[in-house]
């Protein structure tokens, strides 16, 4: 023993490190060897044409959310230009963007919190559901209301404005809100008055989504509470082909 | 070996390894997400997208047409007001802000549901393409949620009895057949509460009102 500890004692301290980061290496460079070999066959089996076909859709969603949210400042720019002197057209102006306001399809920046939910990273029981250690629609859907009855004004999940016609669904492992794929982990962000978060930490359904949830299954919630929150406007379709004013009250816009 | 010889090593292996470690874990991150879907879950995620696209070329194209009018009305020097009327119009009837009709269906809910399973049956609505909604005389703008225990719901302090009836405007056959299909909500909602009952009935004309909510933000400003 003795012996031992005065040649390990005898070793200079960067031999020692170099030794200790030689193996880490070796660890490292196995595991990156035995993970390439399966995953690549895996993957290119997998991958096409049902993974491209979605990844691309969803690059296509992107571009397409990007070209509606540019014209559609492009139209306001023109409206408002137009505006000018005619004191009709800019009543109808004044009026347009209230109503856009409240229809979530204008960007709003104020106070509020960012709540952040991600998939569990307890191991799964052999006899459990993967799906319970995963965030899904229903959790998604639950903690929007919960907002919602807090006091919320508005509210976005990944980016994706929480509209009249929004639904949340699970689509096997993944969640769509808007029609549009989102990946964990979940940022909601939401607009709302300074006491939100204490408001909805007091609120008996968020205390029981949350045992039921992260106490249980381990599910990732987290809190940020930044100076100011940005809620992004929906970038979808705001077409009626079925609905319209009813015949009988006219409608008592401006 | 001497010193600065071991530290020029020792960076290297540092550098080698920072950079596996990276390698490491990009790999293991790419293996999660849409990989480990079935091709099922795949399929109805490609449908879903694409259906959704499809709408959003429309809308650029709607849009562009709205923009080219209002560049030719400008030069023409005259304004847009009828334009402007028809966007009020429309952006307030999807909002919630004015009132609505047109063709639909009709949900009645029986029985002792959560607040959850009503919110689910909502859900499945917009999901269908519900244009308008209202569940008990109230408008449901984006906001609106059902809250309460089993048997003491409400919404928007309206109180929900035991029959719970749902207007939806939309596509009739779409959203019926959204809810009724086999493994549907109608049919998991009865399988999972025995009291309850689901009854749809597509109809040619549904009014829903408008929303008592402000829909105006306080505590937030638009961002430009």
């Amino acid at each position: 023993m003795t012996t031992l500890g005065a040649r390990v004692r005898a070793i200079p301290t960067w031999q020692l490190t170099l030794s200790i980061a030689l193996v880490a290496l070796g660890f490292l460079v196995a595991a990156q060897a035995r993970g390439e070999g399966p995953r690549v066959r895996y993957t290119t089996q997998e991958r096409t044409p049902l993974v491209e076909a979605v990844v691309a859709l969803q690059a296509q969603q992107e571009q397409l959310k990007a070209q509606v949210l540019d014209l559609r400042s492009r139209i306001a720019a023109a409206d408002q230009a137009a505006a000018g002197s005619d004191q009709e057209v800019r009543a109808l102006n004044d009026a347009l963007l209230a109503a856009r306001v409240g229809a979530g399809v204008v960007a709003l920046e104020g106070t509020g919190i960012v709540l952040q939910f991600d998939d569990s990273q307890v191991p799964v029981p052999p006899d459990a559901s993967a799906a319970e250690y995963r965030v899904g629609a229903g959790d998604l859907r639950s903690v929007v209301e919960e907002l919602w009855l807090a006091g919320a004004e508005a509210i976005s999940v990944n980016g994706e404005r929480i509209v009249p016609t929004t639904a949340i669904i699970d689509i096997g492992d993944t969640v769509l809100v808007n029609s549009a794929y989102l990946a964990p982990p979940y940022q909601v962000a939401a607009i709302g008055p300074s006491d939100l978060y204490d408001v909805l930490a007091a609120s008996p359904g968020f205390v029981d989504l949350v045992r039921a949830r992260a106490d249980r299954f381990g599910i990732r919630i987290s809190v940020a509470q930044p100076a100011s929150v940005t809620v992004p406007a929906y970038a979808g379709s705001v077409t009626l082909r079925y609905a319209r004013l009813p015949a009988a009250s006219p409608s008592p816009a401006p | 070996m001497s010193q600065p010889r071991s530290q020029v090593a020792l960076a290297a292996v540092a550098l080698l390894l920072g950079l596996l470690v990276v390698l490491q874990l990009r790999a293991q991150q790419a293996g999660t997400g849409l990989e480990r879907q079935s091709a099922q879950d795949l399929t109805l995620l490609v449908a879903n997208l694409t259906t959704r696209n499809d709408q959003l070329r429309g809308d650029v194209a709607d849009l562009q047409r709205q923009l080219d009018a209002i560049a030719a009305d400008r030069s023409r020097g005259a304004t847009s007001v009828e334009q402007l009327r028809t966007d009020l119009e429309r952006v307030r009837i999807w909002a919630g802000i004015d009132a609505a009709e047109g063709p639909g269906i009709r949900v009645t809910l029986y029985g002792g549901l959560p607040a959850a399973a009503v919110s689910d049956v909502l859900n499945e609505l917009r999901n269908a393409g519900a244009e308008a909604m209202a569940i008990e005389g109230v408008r449901v703008t984006a906001s609106t949620t059902v809250g309460g225990p089993v048997g003491g719901l409400s919404v928007e302090n309206t109180a929900l009895g035991p029959r719970i009836e749902i207007l939806a405007i939309g596509n009739a056959p779409a959203l019926t057949g959204a809810l009724t299909r086999v493994g549907g909500i109608a049919a998991q909602l009865q399988a999972t509460y025995e009291d309850v009952r689901v009854e749809v009935t597509p109809l040619d004309a549904v009014e829903v009102p408008a929303t008592d909510a402000a829909l105006v933000p306080v505590h937030g400003a638009p961002r430009p």
